[in-house]
């Protein structure tokens, strides 16, 4: 759902060719171009969001600025992201915005949102459009403790993000039970599978027979982030931002095509889909 | 003295009063005192690798012997080490340990408060005073280790000493005033804040008006966060409401700068969209961007101040603010860092041992204080080396609610401190 008012109010242009059902998800690279923001366009448009090769960090009261010529639509959605206690949520979160993952683990203490912008180019109309995600995380033990945590969390939430981490086999485990427990209840919203750390192989306790036996009962879109820190500039101390986001940028492509199909379906420039999550 | 800084740990250790079982164990080495490479993102229960557990049984084996004898044990120097317990409620000990030079008692009482304020705000003072699942308490506590952490390792802070807020100076405070009291109505709650790296730069009356330590805690808080657009923590204020949970929202205006919010169950944190920050902050954007550059400085530029002043701690005892800067002439030696330590050195010097005890910490020695015929009102000392006329000079001057201390380079003529104090205090006092 596009949320109104910021900083445009924007309707997804009509999709003059069929996509799939609501249910399953658009298949890769066919509504968002895969590997536009490698090409000479899309690096231009990145800079937006560089500063001296570095992530740039928006205040709330600011965003990316394009040129006037090229100026574009903001599409802005909220994202929940779930899973087990310690799996690396707030360092996942981190990785996406450009930022220094933290080496201690820190428990954290309540909800906490991060603003990430990434511009991207739909296949139907070579349209640009900046998605402006703004990822909800929050700390299990406060989540149990406090009974407005989740609420808050799920009010008007446009995707869930479900992480596991490919070295403790629970957090896999437990991806039914709360696909059932947070999604079950909020049907025409995006879910995503994220599992991380899966440079560590050596120890991974996921083997892809149980990626593959999951993408088969969910049908959900399974993606993989590595857990190696990001490249550093010169200086040696600084995060790369453009290597970092090309280390990202399957999960920000793949979050923005979820979304903006969803979007399509719930404004009804899709054919309907005949049925809803097969059960 | 001027020798101090990064040489040294401190260690800090938790412990259930009754039953002497460790709750965790933090160093200022790195935090965790168990740097968990091995999946670091699976914290169990704190290991104590930092120190042998038997230096752990020992030490907390003879506050509590000493406690059966109504003996209290407050502190305790070695050649290297300086350690001091503390009690809290009879349920949690705090025990710390300081390897770091010229370290002393009061710093280290003071940490300790900090610490359990810190615990306090986090946590809540009844699960710490009611231990019914002490494995449930050590899990809730992880969510203090980063606050915790920060309160061990070097800020550029203060308030964890002085107990006072750190606070910043904006060029146009009055505008900002204005729009934070409008938009704390608009958003249903007194309390709020703007904070830039730790540091308050306006804050609503009622804000001002939170005790000890949260009035500190919060800001620091803050501080000592990775940055997030937006936050909303559950916090217990430990002076004001230590067992019923408040919420501490936060909004990231800018980076570095950020509007704090405590407020009860509303408004949510969806409430306070980019839409209505705009429409609040946006004709304040000039203002909101001259205040980024005053973390450090926290004076506002042009603020005319003598050369010879390499740093400056401004505290008014009755509101409990602090002004605290080592950026004047930042070319010239030491370093930061140096001047941050020779200054919390200095503070603590004057304040365990020359002036008088400060309102609110014991009141009754307080009171004696007054009745004393002499208070001191000024000192001065001459710090690093033994050569005449190469140390740097400290001086402190305490004049009604204010104490100034001062860190001026070696240059400085030694007759004129007390003029150049008593000036310098003079064009600060309408700021703070």
């Amino acid at each position: 759902m596009v949320r109104a008012g910021w900083p445009r109010d924007i309707l997804p242009s009509p999709c003059p060719i069929g996509c799939p059902a609501m249910a399953r998800p658009p298949a890769p690279g066919s509504v968002i171009a895969p590997d536009w923001h490698e090409s000479a366009e899309g690096k231009e448009y990145l800079a937006c969001i560089l500063r001296k090769n570095r992530r740039r960090v928006f205040g709330l009261l600011e965003r990316p600025v394009l040129p006037p010529a090229v100026a574009i639509d903001t599409a802005s959605y909220k994202i929940f992201v779930s899973g087990k206690s310690g799996v690396g949520k707030t360092a996942l979160v981190a990785k996406l915005a450009g930022l220094e993952v933290p080496v201690v683990h820190h428990e954290t203490i309540g909800i906490q949102t991060t603003v990430v912008f990434w511009p991207a180019k739909l296949q139907v109309s070579d349209r640009v459009v900046m998605f402006r995600f703004e990822f909800w995380d929050c700390g299990e033990s406060a989540l149990k403790k406090f009974d407005h945590m989740l609420p808050a969390c799920k009010e008007k939430t446009d995707a869930f993000l479900f992480l596991f981490s490919f070295t403790d086999r629970a957090s896999f485990e437990d991806l039914p039970g709360q696909l059932t427990r947070l999604a079950g209840e909020a049907p025409g919203v995006v879910r995503m599978v994220i599992g991380s750390k899966f440079d560590q192989y050596m120890h991974t306790d996921v083997p892809e027979r149980d990626i593959t036996a999951f993408r088969q009962a969910w049908e959900l879109p399974l993606l993989r982030v590595k857990s190696v820190p990001g490249r550093r500039l010169a200086d040696g101390r600084t995060l790369d931002g453009r290597a970092g986001l090309a280390d990202v940028a399957h999960v920000l492509n793949s979050l923005a095509e979820q979304l903006w199909h969803q979007d399509q379906v719930a404004a009804g420039l899709l054919p309907n889909p005949p049925e809803d999550t097969p059960s | 003295m001027g020798e101090e800084g990064t040489e040294g740990t401190v260690h800090l250790l938790c412990l259930a009063a009754s039953s002497g079982v460790p709750l965790f164990c933090r160093s200022s080495r790195g935090g965790a005192p168990a740097r968990q490479q091995v999946g670091p993102w699976r914290s169990g229960s704190p290991k104590l690798e930092g120190l042998p557990f038997s230096v752990i049984g020992s030490l907390n084996g003879v506050h509590m012997f000493g406690q059966n004898l109504e003996v209290q044990l407050s502190s305790a120097r070695t050649e290297d080490t300086t350690v001091v317990w503390k009690s809290f409620h009879d349920s949690i000990t705090l025990i710390v340990l300081s390897s770091e030079a010229g370290t002393s008692e009061l710093r280290l009482e003071r940490l300790l408060q900090m610490v359990f304020g810190a615990m306090v705000l986090l946590v809540g003072l009844e699960e710490l005073t009611n231990i019914s699942n002490i494995e449930r308490l050590k899990k809730e506590l992880r969510a203090s280790y980063g606050l915790i952490d920060s309160l061990l390792g070097d800020s550029e802070l203060i308030g964890d000493l002085t107990q006072c807020v750190d606070c910043v100076v904006p060029p146009e405070g009055s505008l900002l005033q204005e729009a934070l009291s409008g938009f704390a109505e608009a958003a249903g709650t007194n309390f709020a804040s703007l904070v830039v790296s730790g540091r308050v730069v306006v804050a609503t009356e009622s804000w001002w008006r939170l005790g000890t330590p949260e009035a500190v805690l919060l800001p620091w808080l803050v501080g000592s966060l990775p940055p997030q657009a937006a936050r909303d923590y559950p916090v217990y204020l430990p002076h004001g409401s230590p067992t019923v949970p408040h919420r501490l929202l936060t909004l990231t205006l800018l980076p570095g700068l950020e509007l704090c919010l405590v407020c009860g169950p509303r408004p949510p944190l969806s409430q306070l969209d980019p839409q209505l920050l705009e429409r609040w902050w946006q004709p304040m954007l000039d203002p909101l961007r001259a205040c980024l550059p005053l973390g450090p400085r926290a004076l506002p530029a042009g603020f005319p101040l003598h050369t010879d002043i390499l740093g400056l701690l401004l505290l008014h005892l009755e509101l409990k603010r602090c002004l605290f800067t080592v950026e004047p002439s930042g070319d010239k030696d030491p370093s930061p860092e140096q001047r941050r330590c020779v200054l919390r050195s200095f503070y603590t010097l004057v304040t365990a041992v020359h002036f008088p005890p400060e309102p609110g910490q014991q009141e009754d020695k307080a009171e004696d204080a007054a009745q004393q015929p002499q208070v001191p009102k000024a000192c001065y000392l001459v710090s690093g080396t033994e050569e005449p006329g190469t140390g740097w000079r400290l001086v402190a001057l305490q004049s009604g609610p204010r104490r100034l201390l001062l860190l001026l380079s070696a240059q400085s003529p030694v007759h004129g401190l007390r003029g150049l104090a008593t000036r310098t205090l003079h064009a600060l006092t309408p700021l703070l």
